[in-house]
């Protein structure tokens, strides 16, 4: 556990010192503060459409940095050739990978607390109030981070970070729209190609499922099964992924 | 028991497209409990493949290999070897402090462990002055001591060094020498590739030279290069120049130096033959010297002919 958080530790340091991290926060905080403007447009909803973006940009941006990031994690390893004294240690490989992944995580962590803090206050600022069910779509919007970095991870022990981060960003496209696979037109009934999309559909992570922002931007509650069957979900996806991850990484030659 | 063994170990690369490369083949060899041992051959031989299948980068696809009786796969034999990749690279906006705290944690090291092993490695390697300072700014020089730290982080009594003095100057590498020696003192043993053939002759017990993935010989380096000499150096003094005109149509090269001749011959029998005439001709027979074969000599010769030209590594 020890040799697992001091890659995890090391992770974190080095994501703090990302540039890209800033970039992407900086990109964060203009579009929840420029909501107000999108606001101004629609008489009485200002701080409806203030919550909505400012789920929408934690939702965004946390993934636009499990994906930049994560895809680059174990490829930069091999490539600045910092792992060849790291796997020479007396240690699992997938010690290794999952301190690189739960680093990032706690990165994910601190940028989602952070920009949930800033819309919060925000939203307080400007005379609305929060529903615990805002916290909530917080909530399901960092798992499917862990789901997004699991995959960016696996895809990291692969490939490139371009080509990892071009799949990973369509799966996350497709995830959001994975219905599309099933409601075909009458013409593709008992074709192959329904076939190969039904396959897609279920590969393909529903990240429609960790979607609450129409409802947290409304003040709507959901149902705790939902809740509980989303959670359960991201965390079945994420270990088949981290285990995927674990034994293309175990073979791997470095 | 032995430190190293492999057995017909082999690796073959293969990548989509591209076609494949054997880059070992069947690697049998032995290294004893403390000895040096100088693997050497060119760039592309198989040295550093070698050298990742024993530390468990790679993955051979044919044979094992044993560190201490231990498969190199196993997390047990990796407890085993230090390892110094060749130019190593560690996380640049760590200190040479850290970096150790780190890989000390790898190992599985308690925090008053660590500390020790700081105290005793940075007055080893010289580090407690650039202790605070990120790697991000050192010199290759300054990185391998570094490098050196972290491989003995734990106390491994094996070491495998991949070409440690590649790219240092005089200084860093004499340093590297003597760190060596002082490991062979400690009864470590030491593995190492090379191909500055000088510094494996100062410090190997013995060597094994790889041609295109193929070990061509093993041994002891006297053993090597055997007894057998590989010419006479007459050195002559008082000397005419009809004299010196005579002994030099017979050479194989002539040097003057103050007022010292000196001829190398390729028969030890015209050696001989020389130093009759120079005392003959009223000269001064200074010192009449075997010239031994040379590690590089040898590797020359053992490289197959089409393999000698172009850059030696």
């Amino acid at each position: 556990m020890n040799r697992i958080l001091a890659v995890a530790k090391n992770t974190f340091r080095e994501a703090v010192r990302d540039k890209v991290l800033y970039v992407l926060l900086f990109l964060a905080a203009v579009s929840i503060f420029g909501s107000k403007a999108l606001g101004w447009i629609s008489i009485g909803q200002d701080i409806k459409i203030v919550k909505d973006i400012s789920l929408a940009s934690t939702s965004i941006f946390g993934v636009l940095v499990a994906i930049f990031i994560g895809t680059s994690l174990v490829y930069k390893e091999i490539d600045k050739r910092t792992l060849y004294t790291i796997i020479s240690q007396p240690m699992h490989r997938w010690e290794f990978l999952l301190g690189k992944y739960l680093g990032l995580m706690g990165i994910l962590a601190v940028v989602t607390v952070v920009m949930t803090g800033v819309s919060a206050a925000y939203v307080l600022l400007l005379g609305g109030s929060l529903e615990p069910i805002y916290f909530l779509a917080v909530l399901l919007i960092f798992w499917k981070l862990l789901l997004i970095t699991a995959f960016s991870l696996l895809l990291s022990s692969l490939t490139s970070p371009i080509l990892g981060a071009i799949i990973v960003f369509f799966v996350y496209l497709f995830g959001h729209a994975t219905g599309v696979f099933l409601d075909l037109p009458p013409q593709f009934h008992g074709t192959f190609a329904e076939k190969v999309l039904k396959v897609a559909y279920y590969a393909i992570p529903n990240l429609g499922n960790f979607d609450l922002r129409a409802e947290a931007a409304n003040g709507v509650a959901v149902s705790g099964v939902y809740v509980a069957w989303v959670l359960a979900y991201g965390l079945a996806y994420t270990a088949v992924l981290l285990l995927l991850a674990a034994l293309a990484f175990e073979e791997k030659d470095v | 028991m032995d430190a190293i063994v492999t057995r017909g170990l082999g690796k073959v690369f293969k990548e989509i497209g591209k076609p494949k490369v054997r880059s070992l083949d069947s690697l049998d060899l032995t290294i004893r409990k403390h000895e040096v041992f100088g693997f050497l051959g060119r760039n592309g031989a198989g040295k550093t493949t070698t050298i990742k299948i024993l530390c468990s980068l790679l993955k051979p696809t044919a044979g094992e290999a044993f560190a201490f009786g231990e498969n190199v796969r196993t997390r047990r034999a990796r407890r085993l070897i230090g390892y110094l990749p060749e130019q190593p690279y560690f996380y640049e906006y760590l200190t040479p402090r850290e970096t150790l705290d780190f890989y000390g944690q790898l190992q599985g090291l308690g925090p008053a462990e660590r500390a020790r092993e700081w105290d005793k490695l940075s007055e080893m390697l010289d580090l407690r002055d650039i202790a605070a300072q990120r790697i991000k700014g050192f010199s290759k020089g300054m990185r391998q001591r570094v490098g050196f730290a972290v491989a003995l982080v734990g106390d491994p009594p094996l070491l495998i060094l991949d070409e440690p003095m590649s790219g240092l100057d005089p200084i860093g590498r004499r340093n590297i020498r003597e760190l060596i020696l002082r490991m062979r003192d400690e009864n470590k043993t030491l593995f190492f590739s090379s191909h500055v053939l000088a510094d494996v002759e100062q410090v190997c017990d013995r060597v094994g030279i790889l041609v295109k993935g193929r070990l061509v010989r093993q041994g002891r380096i006297d053993e090597l290069l055997g007894k057998k000499t590989a010419g006479v150096e007459v050195v002559a003094t008082g000397l005419d120049t009809s004299a010196v005109a005579a002994l030099k149509a017979t050479c194989e090269s002539h040097r003057a130096l103050d007022e010292l001749e000196r001829f190398t011959f390729a028969d030890p029998e015209a050696g001989n033959r020389a130093a009759r005439m120079v005392l003959e001709q009223g000269g001064k027979l200074v010192e009449l010297n075997p010239l031994r074969e040379t590690l590089e000599d040898y590797f020359m010769r053992e490289q197959r002919p089409d393999e000698r030209t172009g850059v030696m590594s």
